[in-house]
């Protein structure tokens, strides 16, 4: 038997640290679903769907209660809808939308994602109608999910489509303005987008992977902050350097990352279908004790935001991939830190406190993934503005070779500092203020393209 | 843990027997132990000791030549009490061969059941007779205080929980349900692969 200590350090993991799965995500191809026509296409779709996604919620809550690890979301992520769809113009991808998300209800899963394309090198007439049908497509949706890639490392930055994007966020919440912009949640822009990230509402089945594939969303911020509250508390603050907590932090990461795997293991095992990648991510939940930014005050900043926050998110982001990767057999995804905001109580507290802002929240992205994620801006802040703020944050990832990606909802009717809440994992959060606003339209005019970075001499 | 493959080619026409040693603990007891067997050409097949508050157990299975009897055994570990500085008790049984035989339990059906309380008399009867009840079979029991409380950490076998119906974990843990409101005892049920795979470097076989 294994000794007493680490059983009951395990106990207290899954009985009161929320250690869980956040996400096991079902990838599939529906590259050979393309038919003649939109209706047909859509039947094509929902019978794949159905064929693979079946059995994936009873299977994942069999394993689930087998092992007595709570597995919070179960999603499907397909081929960006743009390859599927493309010959169809924007009314035609709303159909599919549509498709998708009954679909998506029948098999009973929370989310599906992939209505999507990659327009970082340019864009094709499939793309571009598959963007202009983004804000109805999700309007009018409830499960499905859309992301954008509009930039790479390789290629550079596509300011074309950053300013469609800006204009479509703000279409997004204008639409749903009824639930404070709610649409704009399930759409996110990305630089560097991964083809098997588990995580919403940015997951796709991109090209490269298998026919079908299970990918795994770790999470355990909640587990992460317990183990270094007893650190400290066993050893005394005095005593720590931060290379001590930065390897408490791997080993817990190992032993959160090595439960999503056996888990979706045994998920995909029981599917019979392939597994992909455990996705190391950190993943908040607006429940207390579930908090990436309360790790960030354990490491010592009393007010999140204040200065030292960026330095402790690199740590603590790399700490958990050197945990995670050798825990896992595969690895890959998003993999990091995320913090977004109205997800996570202490984040949302600290918009609310004025002590953190966009721009150090925009810092923070440079050295965690994934990006500006679930922030709530002002209504009234414009298209351009809200592009440009895209554009900034997909350079960071494009000169860092890494993938950010950017989800904000500008809340119709609401300004800086009033609240705005979306229920559920969604959460709640104050209004950050947005400085500057409407100073950066001429930068937005120019559209074009930011070419691709030079990979040597760098500094 | 099998010495029989480096000597005493003949211990498969022997008599094996199973060997309790427990000593106050001193240096040398299992010295003097494997002494007395080797002495009698006996082999140690399988053996687990442990030190608790001082005290030295030990459980062996031995072979031994055809003609050694218990009797002698017995007599042989004798010598060593008698040569031991503390008694060291013995008790000496002819093994079962079916025993012997029995496979090891499926780790598909073994799980850590913790359960938690208050210290007082009882609970570890209480839950082993929750265990007698439901044909659960303990594999592995150690106690331990935990923020003052006392914890119970056993890895049992659910392979003859219902053989009906044994895949099916829920139905266990209804009945841990109830026995936790009726015992007032805290009790988690998690299966045995979820603490190899956060505690040991090599990752747990899918099964």
């Amino acid at each position: 038997m294994l000794p007493s200590d680490e059983i009951l350090t395990t106990v207290e993991m899954i009985q009161k640290e929320n250690l869980d799965v956040r996400a096991v995500t079902l990838g599939i191809s529906l590259l050979d679903c393309h038919q003649a026509d939109v209706a047909l296409t859509c039947l094509a779709i929902k019978a794949k769907i159905r064929r693979h996604a079946g059995a994936l919620v009873s299977t994942c809550e069999t394993i689930s209660a087998e092992f007595a690890i709570p597995v919070v979301n179960k999603r499907i992520a397909v081929t960006p809808i743009a390859m599927v769809g493309a010959g169809f113009d924007a009314d035609g991808f709303v159909q599919i939308a549509h498709a998708l998300d009954e679909i998506a209800s029948e098999v009973g899963v929370d989310f599906l994602g992939g209505f999507s394309a990659d327009v970082s090198n340019g864009m094709t007439e499939g793309d571009r109608q598959l963007i202009a049908a983004i804000p109805q497509a999700l309007a009018e949706t409830s499960k499905v999910c859309a992301s954008i890639n509009v930039g790479s490392t390789r290629y550079g930055i596509n300011m074309d489509a950053v300013v469609l994007m800006g204009q479509t966020v703000k279409a997004l919440a204008e639409r749903s303005a009824d639930t404070g912009g709610f649409a704009a949640a399930k759409f996110v822009v990305f630089t560097n987008q991964p083809g098997d990230n588990p995580f919403m509402a940015g997951a796709i089945h991109g090209v490269g992977q298998p026919e079908v594939v299970i990918n795994v969303g770790v999470s355990g911020p909640g587990v992460i902050a317990s183990a270094l509250k007893r650190k400290i508390a066993q050893a005394g603050e005095q005593q720590l350097g931060l290379q001590d907590l930065a390897e408490e932090i791997k080993r817990t990461a190992f032993r959160v990352t090595r439960c999503g795997e056996l888990i979706g293991r045994q998920v995909a095992r029981k599917l019979g279908v392939p597994f992909g990648v455990v996705d190391l991510s950190l993943a908040p939940t607006p429940k207390m004790g579930d908090s990436v930014g309360e790790i960030l005050q354990i490491l010592g900043v009393d007010a999140i935001g204040a200065p030292g926050s960026t330095a402790i998110v690199a740590l603590l982001n790399d700490a958990v991939k050197k945990g995670g990767t050798f825990a896992s057999q595969s690895v890959g995804g998003l993999s990091g830190a995320f913090i977004p905001v109205c997800e996570d109580q202490a984040l949302a507290d600290a918009v609310r406190d004025d002590s953190l802002v966009l721009e150090k929240l925009e810092a923070m992205t440079s050295v965690c993934s994934v990006g500006l994620d679930m922030i709530a801006i002002p209504g009234s802040v414009d298209a351009g503005t809200i592009s440009a703020i895209i554009a900034d944050e997909m350079a960071i990832g494009m000169i860092n070779g890494k993938t950010t990606a950017v989800r904000l909802i500008p809340v119709p009717g609401k300004e800086a500092g009033e609240f705005v809440s979306f229920g559920g994992l969604f959460g709640e959060s104050a209004i950050a203020p947005v400085r500057n606003t409407g100073k950066s339209a001429r930068f937005i005019a120019f559209g074009g393209k930011i070419p691709a970075p030079i990979h040597s001499l760098k500094n | 843990m099998s010495e029989n493959q480096w000597d005493n080619p003949g211990s498969s026409t022997g008599q094996q027997f199973v060997l309790s040693i427990m000593s106050k603990d001193h240096v040398g007891i299992i010295h003097q132990v494997s002494k007395a067997i080797s002495s009698l050409d006996g082999n140690i097949a399988d053996v687990r000791q442990s030190v608790l508050s001082g005290y030295f157990t030990m459980i062996l299975v031995a072979s031994f030549p055809a003609g050694v009897t218990r009797r002698a055994v017995e007599r042989k570990l004798a010598e060593a009490d008698a040569n031991s500085e503390t008694a060291i008790e013995v008790m000496v049984c002819e093994a079962d061969e079916d025993a012997l035989a029995a496979l090891a339990p499926d780790p598909k059906n073994s799980y850590v059941l913790t359960a938690t309380g208050a210290d007082k008399v009882g609970i570890v009867a209480r839950v082993s007779q929750f265990c007698v009840l439901h044909n659960i079979n303990i594999l592995d029991l150690s106690t331990t205080v935990s923020d003052g409380d006392y914890v119970m950490i056993m890895v049992i076998d659910l392979a003859q929980y219902d053989p009906t119906r044994r895949a099916d974990v829920s139905l266990v843990r209804q009945d841990l349900k109830t026995f936790s409101q009726e015992s007032g005892l805290k009790v988690v049920l998690q299966h045995y692969d979820i603490f190899r795979a956060v505690n040991e470097i090599n990752p747990p076989v899918l099964r």
